[in-house]
């Protein structure tokens, strides 16, 4: 895939900063944008007001625990939406209760994945996520923008 | 039927209920202060079949200072009603009675989960039949004829709920402060994971970036923040995992110990070999348990014995003995010992009796032994010596053992 887009929610910059940096410093050339709420990923996928010209991503790598409209909330209106219903969404979040993983599939989300509590394995988390979902799945075809 | 007295009677046997005792309207029985201990007036139910004994009875209660009301139930189905509407504070009952006897009052409280001591005031009662009674949960018995007697029985009766009662409360707050504990203990782990995970990974980051280009202080410090984020980590992932013991349901089934410890000397393999230790065992029963935590226990007390062992390779020895009602389980080692003094405290969640640099770990192992042979309604202790090696025993009762004999 040719400049893959990655959106990612996270109201942690520091998550965003370290993800976006290995990221972009892997083969894939993975270009990440991100926004910090809920209610932000929802305008931005739907490209309401200033992102009205925002690629439409290829990859939601949705947290959880977010501010305004949690993340499962984001999940359920992605899947519920027909025009983006298709995106695969990874959950990657702190929290490693059963109750979230479970509820998370049962709601539509394609993968889910804790983020690890050292560096290495954080790394190594975010580079895999990225090749697997950006280099060997099969994904629809982006639509025009 | 209800009777009551409320001023002291005339000192003469009455046939009937008419001199000592008047009948209370519904309301006067629904507004009857509700006795508090030792105060206010005393709340008897009699269970006589004879009115004069029921009279005779409230008389030596009341030459004795008490100031008592009754209501007098004739049937089990009275009796139901008014333990149901009324609360007492004794109950008088009779033994012997046409169509029910004294004691089937003790089992229709239990029933209804109500504590009212049930004290026989009764005619010759045997010496065994008496004896019977008491162990059957009737508080005292007294003879007709000695009711001098009586008054000492119901304070003592009283007293004795009352102790009940604060032993009980006592056990209900303990239980709930336990709950909110562990309520505490896993929000707060898992709230904590996200803000440490920060701090762990950046700390990482910084090192891994500026490693020995600041100055010396500042890997030294950059590495003492690592350390200590580490440390928490596994601390808080361990409270997460001791306080979902108390959440998660136990999945009890029949359990082979010998294929438990089978499993468990597999998860140890690594260990038992870099060690040189020898783990013998002799042939251990079948129970109703949640295998895996059992694993958890036994692996736990092996790692431990191999983990603190003494100047002699690790010789460790787990066996099985059916005592009362229980199995005791064994696991016995050459190690170093307990000192006497901290024989309790190794199952206090968090204690260490070494240094980490000594020995690593949290000092959490034994706190989850605890808490899972307690959930399976066993207890476990240790006991040694420095030197001496050390034999933790835990038991399992039998009587939730399937076949009841060895597996």
């Amino acid at each position: 895939m040719k400049n893959p887009e990655i959106l990612m929610v996270d109201d942690n910059p520091a998550d965003i900063d370290f993800t976006s940096e290995v990221l972009a410093q892997s083969e894939g050339h993975f270009h990440v944008n991100s926004v910090n709420d809920g209610v932000e990923a929802i305008s931005y996928l739907r490209r309401e007001g200033k992102y009205a010209r925002a690629p439409l991503p290829d990859l939601v790598v949705l947290d959880l625990n977010l501010p305004r409209k949690d993340g499962c909330e984001v999940l359920s209106n992605i899947k519920a939406d027909p025009s983006l219903a298709k995106i695969p969404v990874v959950i990657f979040t702190s929290s490693e209760a059963n109750s979230d993983v479970s509820r998370s599939y049962k709601m539509g989300a394609n993968c889910y994945l804790r983020k690890p509590g050292n560096l290495a394995e954080f790394v190594a988390a975010v580079q895999s996520m990225a090749e697997f979902w950006l280099g060997f799945a099969s994904l629809p075809k982006r639509e025009r923008q | 039927m209800s009777v009551s007295c409320t001023s002291l009677p005339q000192p003469a046997r009455s046939n009937g209920r008419s001199a000592t005792t008047t009948l209370v309207t519904e309301e006067e029985e629904r507004t009857a202060p509700a006795v508090a201990q030792g105060s206010g007036p005393l709340r008897v139910l009699l269970v006589q079949a004879e009115p004069a004994d029921a009279d005779l009875a409230l008389c030596a209660l009341r030459e004795a200072g008490f100031e008592a009301s009754a209501d007098v139930a004739q049937t089990a189905a009275e009796f139901t009603r008014l333990v149901r509407k009324n609360s007492y504070d004794v109950i008088l009952a009779d033994y012997e009675f046409p169509n029910w006897n004294g004691m089937e009052s003790v089992e229709l409280l239990r029933r209804e989960g109500q504590d009212v001591p049930v004290i026989l005031v009764s005619g010759a009662l045997g010496e065994l039949t008496a004896v019977e009674c008491i162990k059957e949960g009737a508080a005292d018995y007294v003879l007709k004829d000695h009711l001098a007697r009586l008054p000492e029985s119901v304070r003592r009766a009283l007293r004795e709920r009352a102790l009940r009662q604060e032993n009980r409360q006592a056990q209900e707050e303990l239980a709930r402060s336990n709950r909110d504990l562990e309520q505490f203990a896993y929000v707060a782990s898992h709230d904590l994971q996200e803000p440490l995970r920060m701090v762990a990974t950046y700390t990482e980051l910084l090192a891994e970036r500026y490693q020995g280009k600041l100055d010396a202080n500042a890997d030294k410090y950059i590495h003492y923040a690592m350390d200590g984020a580490r440390r928490m980590q596994k601390l808080v992932h361990d409270l997460l995992a001791f306080s979902r013991l108390g959440r998660q349901g136990l999945a009890i089934e029949s359990a082979d110990c010998n294929v438990v410890l089978q499993a468990t000397l597999v998860n140890l393999e690594a260990t038992v070999r870099e060690s040189g230790a020898v783990v013998e065992y002799a042939q251990l029963p079948v129970v109703m348990a949640d295998s895996s935590q059992l694993i958890q226990v036994l692996q736990n007390l092996i790692a431990n014995a191999i983990k603190f062992r003494g100047v002699a390779p690790p010789l460790i020895r787990v066996s099985a003995e059916a005592q009362a009602k229980d199995w005791v389980f064994s696991v016995a080692d050459n190690g170093m010992g307990i000192a006497p003094d901290q024989l309790d405290n190794v199952f206090v969640i968090f204690r260490r009796l070494h240094t980490r640099a000594e020995y690593p770990g949290n000092g959490i192992g034994l706190s989850i032994c605890k808490k899972i042979i307690e959930q399976h309604g066993g207890r476990i202790w240790v006991e040694s010596g420095p030197g001496r090696g050390s034999t933790f025993r835990f038991t399992l009762p039998v009587q939730s053992t399937t076949k009841g004999g060895y597996g």
